[in-house]
């Protein structure tokens, strides 16, 4: 475990400040570890997802033990050392050939980790196309019913969208779009769709996950959404699901907690959705008002002397009600 | 004249921009993710793998870029930026929320009382130098009254009075009590009680709660070893500080109890063994009370007359 480390000087202080929490959180910085080995295909898997999550991303070059499943506590000392709330893990063994596994942190501890193994790989350089430029935001398509269903499926779809797409953004520029990440699922098996529920370690009856990068080529169309071609651009992988490990419920859900929108930010629109506001075909903002009916009765107008209330009117009429109130009563008890 | 081949064949020229699919594409704009449930096709799958996840890959992303064109932009000087909606899936956070700093003893004073907070400029206006100076620090205006050419001294001042020294004596001693503050504040934040502590005072609670809960109030109970004696409530005291709306409601109740209107509470004791006063003014003004049994005998006062019928 670190120490609680205390700023010694103003530019430690911002450094540490920067690694506290924060209400809307930056991007996952990524730590690609090597385990005792490494085959060449994940040597070149690795790289590759690196060049993918570049800036974001910190290398470990170096052999390392590690065993993310049986022993997660080098991991954490990682995360704090580097601020980092992701690693990607890749080992590859006799049982478990050319194995990557994806581990999401929490807190500076483990939330879940999925194992995958790398059955075919082709490098970016093998496509001789263009390339998108790095640190372009990533558009993502996944596809297959079973990433609405299955357990395993539904969380491999979430690392992979905190791997590559994770940071909330409120703008973008649309020209900028320019690399697509498809990821895809081999025909579903019978088995899967004939039982209801899924066996989680059954890992022989999971389709194959077909992970492919493109970039973008928009055509003229007419209209003023461009027509979309997709160029590729690789990596490509084909991965098996292997061992995984789902989240503590407790830590998820402290993991999910959102913070309360400020009241300008649901003015702006990031919270609920603008009540009387829309945006119209052309892009400009419409607002409805409500207005309520007139009341005419309250209408001023012309004054004149003698609809004017004399001041000893009200008071008199007052006088009689009390006057009378207290003699009727008495009357009635006795 | 007939346009409507030349229309054609410009829109053969562009092909569609409209996907179609069997169950709709769910869009998330704000992750720019798009995801197709459809079931996948398994001949086209075997038939040709790389054209087949291409050409999903083009249907899914052409409904997610419809989808981004049609978002309001707002115009910047790289060009229009797409405003996003916040993403609709939810990816767990990597650190926890970040906790509010706790308030200081004056901000707890200034929320009850309501009082605004506001900020104070760091420069003051100077009248005689007719400029800004700094409202403290290097040459700052609250070292004024020390760095003064002429000092006034009272007249009953000693023989060694040092009018300066003692202004700056006590810029000095605000200093420390600031500082002193400071601490307090951040020893009393520190320490907040925990989910632990509040679990323990409940348990004690109930556990004192039990130990008086017997026919004899605990008295004949047996004792364990180490049980420490039963404390009694000790007194309290309205807070200092109060809320503004609490402090309203309770001289509001206050001034309500003085006014008479409400329901004046009985007086035991009025009277022998013989006479009950109080049922006997209740006979003699059958049922009304003493106070319209009052106004009855003597009810011709001034007052009662000149509010009578004009």
């Amino acid at each position: 475990m670190l120490r609680a480390v205390k700023a010694k000087n103003a530019r430690s202080k911002r450094a540490l400040e920067a690694r506290e929490p924060k209400e809307i959180e930056d991007a996952r910085t990524t730590v690609f570890v090597r385990g005792t080995h490494t085959g060449e295909v994940l040597n070149g898997a690795m790289k590759e997802l690196m060049a993918l999550k570049r800036p974001h991303a910190i290398s470990f070059s170096k052999k390392n033990t590690i065993r993310p499943f049986e022993d997660a506590s080098s991991l954490e000392f990682w995360a704090n050392k580097n601020d980092a709330s992701m690693f990607v893990v890749g080992q590859s063994t006799k049982k478990r050939p050319n194995g990557l596994t994806l581990v999401r942190m929490f807190d500076g501890k483990v939330l879940d980790m999925c194992e995958v193994g790398v059955d075919n790989f082709i490098s970016m350089n093998d496509f001789k196309t263009p390339k998108a430029a790095p640190g372009h935001k990533p558009m993502m398509h996944f596809a297959s019913e079973l990433f609405d269903t299955h357990p395993r499926l539904i969380q491999l779809k979430s690392l992979l969208m905190d791997l590559f797409n994770g940071e909330v953004i409120d703008q973008i520029h649309l020209t900028g779009l320019e690399h697509v990440i498809s990821v895809t699922l081999a025909p579903t098996p019978e088995s899967l769709n004939s039982t209801a529920a899924f066996a989680e370690d059954d890992t022989k009856s999971l389709p194959k996950v077909h992970i492919r990068g493109y970039t973008l080529k928009l055509l003229a169309s007419g209209v003023r959404t461009p027509r979309v071609e997709l160029v590729p651009m690789g990596p490509s992988l084909d991965l098996v699901l292997r061992r995984h490990q789902a989240a503590d419920p407790e830590v998820w859900k402290l993991a999910m907690r959102r913070p309360k929108l400020k009241k300008q930010d649901v003015e702006k629109g990031l919270g609920k959705k603008r009540k009387n506001m829309e945006v119209d075909e052309m892009g400009d903002l419409r607002g409805r008002v409500h207005v309520a009916k007139q009341d005419l009765g309250k209408l001023q107008t012309r004054k004149m002397k003698g609809l004017k209330k004399m001041p000893g009117e009200a008071d008199g009429a007052d006088s009689e009600d009390s006057g009378d109130g207290h003699p009727r009563k008495r009357q009635k008890a006795t | 004249m007939d346009v409507s081949d030349i229309l054609a064949s410009q829109a053969a020229k562009h092909k569609s921009v409209l996907v179609e699919k069997d169950i709709p594409l769910e869009i998330d704009t704000g992750f720019l993710t798009v995801t197709d449930l459809n079931p996948i096709d398994n001949e086209s799958y075997e038939e040709n793998l790389e054209d087949f996840l291409q050409a999903t890959a083009r249907d899914g992303i052409q409904a997610l870029l419809t989808s981004l064109f049609s978002l309001p932009t707002k115009s910047s000087p790289d060009g229009p930026l797409a405003q996003l909606p916040p993403p609709t899936t939810q990816l767990p956070r990597a650190k926890p929320l970040p906790k509010p700093k706790p308030p200081t003893k004056w901000e707890q004073f200034a929320r009850a009382k309501g009082i605004q907070q506001t900020k104070r400029d760091k420069k003051v206006w100077d009248e005689e130098k007719q400029e800004w100076v700094a409202r403290w620090g290097w040459n700052g205006k609250n070292k004024e009254a020390e760095t003064q050419w002429l000092h006034e001294v009272p007249a009953n001042a000693d023989v060694g009075f040092d009018p300066a020294k003692e202004a700056k004596d006590a810029r000095k001693a605000r200093v420390s009590k600031n500082e002193r503050q400071r601490l307090q504040n951040m020893s009393r934040s520190q320490g907040a009680s925990t989910e632990r502590e509040e679990r323990k005072k409940d348990i004690d609670r109930t556990l004192a709660t039990t130990r008086v809960s017997t026919a004899s109030m605990g008295k004949f109970d047996k004792k364990l070893e180490g049980e420490k004696k039963l404390r009694g409530v000790k007194r309290k005291f309205e807070p200092a500080e109060r809320s503004i709306e609490s402090e309203k409601k309770s001289n509001l109740a206050l001034l309500s109890k003085l006014d008479g209107t409400h329901k004046k509470p009985r007086r035991e004791g009025g009277g022998d063994d013989v006479l009950n006063v109080r049922k006997a003014v209740r006979f003699a003004s059958k049922g009304q009370g003493g106070v319209a049994l009052g106004r009855k005998s003597g009810g011709s006062d001034g007052k009662q007359k000149g509010r009578g019928k004009r």
